[in-house]
């Protein structure tokens, strides 16, 4: 059988083209012989990626082994190397050379209870990476310039061009309790940070790991999905994010101004593309709202 | 017909076998083999059985399998108690006398190790997501496996649990300060481990070297030495330091994907 022409296949997942030969895409290692499982609302399913799957990027591959806590490992180039959290680092041979990556607002990150130390590593030499949870492990290749947003403590490693950046989210509300009402507490749904990754100099490759499974939509420009907050997972920049509050309706003790029962959504808001795991944290969800970031209410 | 030798675990097999009669590992199904050399424990099917001494083991369940074992007369098996997951009622139950009672206590081991006798049936989990890695182990072997990491062992392997060695390795390897030790004499053994998510193996050769996360450590051969070692990290004006295990050859190294990282300092 020969081969289709570079640029034959669109992997649907990543959206690159490629020969679409060898069972993977080579750009995020989703298999390309599979039918796209799309649920009745839109959601992608995005598929795990095969056991020994390779992905390539610049002139270095990354395989990924295992399937319940899967490892992502590197053969890197001379020329290439990655940077990573610390603490998902696997296994290394001797010769890659590690190094920490220089890395501002140390104290803002650990407020915010996120990794102090990146590393970087440089080939030549195998070294693999792995998270804590079970679930998917997945390749987010960046176009020149292309940037993607990803919620805090997701990241896995990302190509040495990616430039990282944490911004502030500004997705939170206040409580007030306590028997006077004098105990201010501030909540911050989403987290209180989002890692902000753009490729310069040329394409580049993010690795992210979920726990759970991981669905992917598109938006339309002005269209609005409401998720848990803790379920996001990556956004395009163009995605807009908001807190929502949804009160149920009827009246019993839970919904007094004290307990002040509600549902705490984020919302998603087009055009761009948004990703979500399948496990998530449930927020806590009493307490009266005394100030919040202009969160949207329905009241039913 | 040419018998078939398991890739896992190098035992040969009937022609007809699609499991591996020692260890369960699927025999027609590929070993997984990293580009670096880590081969993937085998997953082992729902349900596969295999035998030992005369008893049988069943993995039940993929995402925190069950070992359910069928002891013999005569056979039994020993494990820390709180992986038992059930039991008949008739199936004799004895303790293991483990020496360094105080020893034990001081690492966070169980002082007494329980043992089922057959004839009866008998079933271990762990708790979380991983795998069980069956371990054949051939006469006049010797393993050192992570503490809290057995599942189950059976009656003909000697159990001893070993200091690590080197205070920076007890303090900064992430391991704890004692590793278990399982040595087979005149007659072979099987030992049931759980890996945390996944579980990847590797054989270095004498002299050879590989850094590992102290925490996705699993076991190895004794034959391997594990050193830690120090990896300088500087952020800005404050400096922080990660141990990493060096595993040295010859023998196998198992490892785990997902554990609790040790913290850097």
């Amino acid at each position: 059988m020969s081969m289709p022409p570079q640029g034959a296949y669109t992997c649907p997942y990543c959206r690159i083209p490629s020969d679409g030969g060898g069972g993977t895409c080579p750009h995020c290692g989703a298999p390309v012989d599979v039918r796209m499982r799309v649920s009745d609302s839109g959601w992608i399913e995005q598929p795990p990626i095969r056991d020994m799957a390779r992905i390539r990027f610049n002139r270095s591959t990354c395989q990924i082994s295992g399937t319940y806590v899967p490892v992502a490992e590197m053969n890197l180039h001379p020329d290439d190397s990655i940077y990573f959290s610390h603490h998902v680092l696997l296994h290394t041979g001797p010769d890659v050379q590690l190094d920490a990556k220089k890395m501002s607002g140390g104290w803002n990150r650990r407020l915010a209870g996120m990794p102090l130390i990146m590393m970087t590593a440089r080939g030549p030499g195998h070294m693999a990476l792995s998270a804590d949870h079970p679930g998917d492990t997945l390749a987010v290749p960046l176009q020149a310039n292309q940037a993607v947003d990803v919620a805090e403590h997701r990241f896995l490693a990302a190509t040495g061009n990616v430039d990282y950046q944490w911004l502030k989210i500004h997705v939170w509300f206040a409580t007030q309790s306590g028997s006077d009402n004098n105990d201010r507490e501030m909540h911050y749904p989403a987290g209180r940070f989002l890692d902000k990754f753009t490729a310069h100099n040329g394409p580049g490759l993010l690795l992210l790991h979920a726990p759970g499974n991981v669905f992917v939509r598109d938006l339309r420009p002005g269209e609005h999905i409401l998720v848990q907050p803790s379920s996001f997972l990556w956004k395009d920049p163009s995605v807009r994010m908001n807190l929502h509050f949804e009160y149920p309706r009827g009246q019993y003790w839970f919904s007094s101004a004290r307990w002040e029962a509600k549902s705490i959504w984020l919302t998603l808001g087009g055009p761009g593309r948004v990703a979500v795991q399948s496990v998530f944290e449930r927020p806590e969800a009493v307490g009266r709202v005394v100030d919040d970031c202009g969160a949207t209410r329905q009241f039913w | 017909m040419d018998r078939i030798e398991c890739q896992w675990c190098k035992a040969q097999n009937e022609p007809d076998r699609t499991s591996c009669t020692t260890c369960g590992a699927p025999l027609d199904k590929q070993n997984l083999v990293s580009d670096s050399g880590w081969a993937e424990a085998p997953r082992l099917r729902d349900m596969t059985e295999f035998r030992f001494s005369n008893s049988t083991c069943q993995i039940e369940g993929e995402i925190v399998p069950v070992a359910e074992l069928a002891l013999a007369p005569g056979d039994s098996v020993f494990f820390e108690h709180h992986v038992m997951l059930w039991k008949e009622p008739n199936v004799p139950m004895s303790a293991m006398k483990t020496a360094g009672g105080m020893k034990r206590m001081l690492g966070g081991m169980p002082h007494i190790l329980s043992i089922a006798h057959g004839p009866g049936r008998i079933a271990f989990s762990r708790d979380a997501t991983g795998e069980v890695v069956v371990l054949p182990l051939h006469p006049s072997m010797e393993l050192d496996v992570r503490e809290h990491a057995f599942l189950a062992g059976t009656h003909s392997l000697d159990y001893s649990f070993v200091r690590i060695k080197g205070l920076a390795n007890v303090m900064h390897g992430g391991g704890g300060m004692y590793m278990d030790r399982f040595v087979t004499h005149s007659a072979p053994g099987l030992l049931l481990l759980h890996g945390y998510g996944n579980v990847f193996q590797k054989t270095l050769q004498p002299g050879e070297k590989i850094l590992v996360e102290p925490g996705g450590f699993l076991y190895k051969d004794s034959s391997v030495t594990m050193n830690t070692v120090k990896q300088g990290l500087r952020t800005g004006l404050t400096s922080h330091n990660m141990f990493l295990a060096e595993m040295t050859g010859p023998g196998r190294v198992g490892i785990q994907s997902m554990y609790v990282h040790h913290h850097s300092e």
